[in-house]
């Protein structure tokens, strides 16, 4: 049997254990509150309003005035998280995370009875109550997808246990958009088919999915019947990531081309920082442009050869943004990037004549970083956006090789 | 809502079963007595572990004291200002 651990509405529940004057009232955990940005967290005091994760903060404002707005602490959340993986191996060896604040727990032997498996998920919410003062809603289920989807019926502190029949009975009236998995543009493609509820699509025929979606249409029919072979990989296995991606919402809508490319510098030294300590070089860099319109652009392109080193990183990012960016001010800009691989052990020379140089300088400047802290080298050459910046990478662009505050934007 | 504060304080602190617990402090010329730490997290910066304490006054005023063993040094960084 699996249990997927959902932790109740986590950032704003922790920041009520943390500051009891919080409990019982609407809090909407964000950035810097004194600054825009999005909703990260609502309490489940603040949801009633329509406020959710995601949104703008001018518009949870509107819909929730009187919320406490509380800058986000990512430490604390991820300690908590830890310290929760831990609480978990002691009821069963085998646990994935599935995010900073859900995990898959996997029971074996006598436990594989979804009755068995309900007692001990009652047993597991009240360790994290009595432990940690949050509350934690349980899915019960044959498999990953079962449990997943059951954690969603009843929250906060839900527990529900659905074995195939019952999953069936609850979520084949439902609108297909309730399938883990179907976001609004598959459902809008379903819809087309006259698929409308979950029922109609374990109902519907193989070859007409295949037809539509490729591949992952047999498999969608299928998991709408409640099947999934997906193993569970304990965390203590490991699991390679398959992309690291910085972004960033910035504190005032920009068209200014010099910041702009400031900040994908900033974000490219991040991602290439994050791929060196942890032991990774990468192929394809993705750079996402949000205007203030709340159009979303991303592109990628893909290198020759595996990299970590922030300026090839960098100069494709730029790249990206000089090509897809129209001069509509600039809200959100990301760097991801992904097809990775561990790095290897000797440094792979066919990408950069200087790369043995460029990486002994850029093991040298992560030393110092390590022992100092990560601001503790900063460019000259983006001292021009020190003020708006919180760390500032190193490697700067030139402010010499362009004129200052010059555009360009796409033609 | 929450203040943000970052000034070095004086802070009374205990250690127990190895731990670090702080007791009081000295802000705005007046000792706050800490009645319950409901939070204790860390952070690194670069090699150096800086504790964060989530505590609550006798009032039932809540602040965020940080431990900085580079100084040594206590810096209150938040109070609940109501």
């Amino acid at each position: 049997m699996i249990l997927l651990v959902d932790m109740d509405a986590f950032f704003a529940s922790v920041e009520q254990m943390k500051h009891p004057h919080l409990r019982g009232q609407p809090v909407i955990v964000c950035g810097d509150p004194s600054r825009r940005g999005v909703v990260t967290a609502a309490s489940y005091e603040a949801r009633p309003t329509g406020v959710r994760a995601g949104m703008p903060l001018q518009e949870a404002r509107r819909l929730c005035p009187h919320a406490h707005y509380v800058e986000g602490n990512p430490d604390v959340y991820v300690e908590i998280s830890l310290r929760l993986l831990e609480l978990y191996t002691t009821f069963t060896p085998d646990v994935e995370p599935f995010s900073v604040d859900e995990a898959f727990l996997g029971l074996k032997g006598s436990r594989d009875t979804l009755a068995l498996a309900t007692e001990w998920a009652r047993e597991i919410q009240s360790a994290i109550s009595e432990r940690f003062h949050l509350g934690a809603t349980i899915g019960v289920g044959p498999n990953k997808l079962i449990a997943k989807m059951a954690s969603g019926v009843s929250k906060p502190r839900g527990l529900t246990p659905l074995d195939v029949e019952a999953f069936r009975r609850h979520f084949w009236p439902l609108p297909v958009r309730e399938m883990w998995g179907v976001g609004e543009q598959l459902m809008g493609r379903l819809e087309k088919l006259g698929i409308r509820t979950v029922g109609d699509l374990a109902h519907a025929e193989a070859h007409v999915l295949e037809g539509a979606f490729g591949i992952i249409g047999p498999q969608l029919k299928e998991a709408a019947g409640g099947a999934d072979d997906t193993p569970l990989v304990p965390y203590h296995q490991g699991v390679d990531p398959k992309s690291m991606g910085h972004e960033v919402t910035l504190s005032e809508d920009s068209r200014d081309a010099t910041h702009l490319e400031g900040m994908v510098l900033r974000l490219s030294d991040q991602v290439s920082r994050r791929l060196r300590s942890e032991g990774f070089v990468g192929r394809t860099v993705s750079l996402k442009l949000r205007d203030s319109r709340f159009v979303t652009r991303l592109r990628q392109r893909t290198l020759n050869g595996f990299t970590a080193d922030h300026r090839a990183i960098f100069s494709i990012a730029r790249d990206l943004l000089r090509e897809q960016w129209d001069g509509e001010p600039v809200r959100l800009i990301g760097v991801t990037v992904s097809q990775l691989e561990r790095r290897p052990p000797e440094p792979q020379s066919e990408l950069f004549r200087d790369e043995t140089r460029r990486e002994t300088l850029s093991s040298a400047l992560d030393r110092v970083r390590d022992k100092l802290g990560e601001s503790s080298l900063v460019p000259a050459g983006t001292l021009a956006h020190s003020s708006r910046l919180s760390h500032v990478p190193f490697g700067a662009v030139s402010p010499r090789s362009r004129p200052r505050g010059s555009a360009w934007p796409r033609s | 809502m929450f203040e943000s504060l970052n000034e070095p304080v004086d802070v009374l602190t205990v250690f127990l079963d190895g731990r670090m617990r702080p007791l009081r402090f000295r802000w705005k010329g007046r000792v706050v007595r800490v009645s319950k730490v409901t939070g204790e997290w860390n952070r690194r910066e670069g090699s150096s572990r800086l504790t964060f304490f989530s505590v609550e006054g006798a009032g039932s005023e809540t602040y965020e004291l940080c431990y900085d063993p580079r100084g040594p040094s206590w810096i209150l960084c938040k109070a609940w200002s109501g």
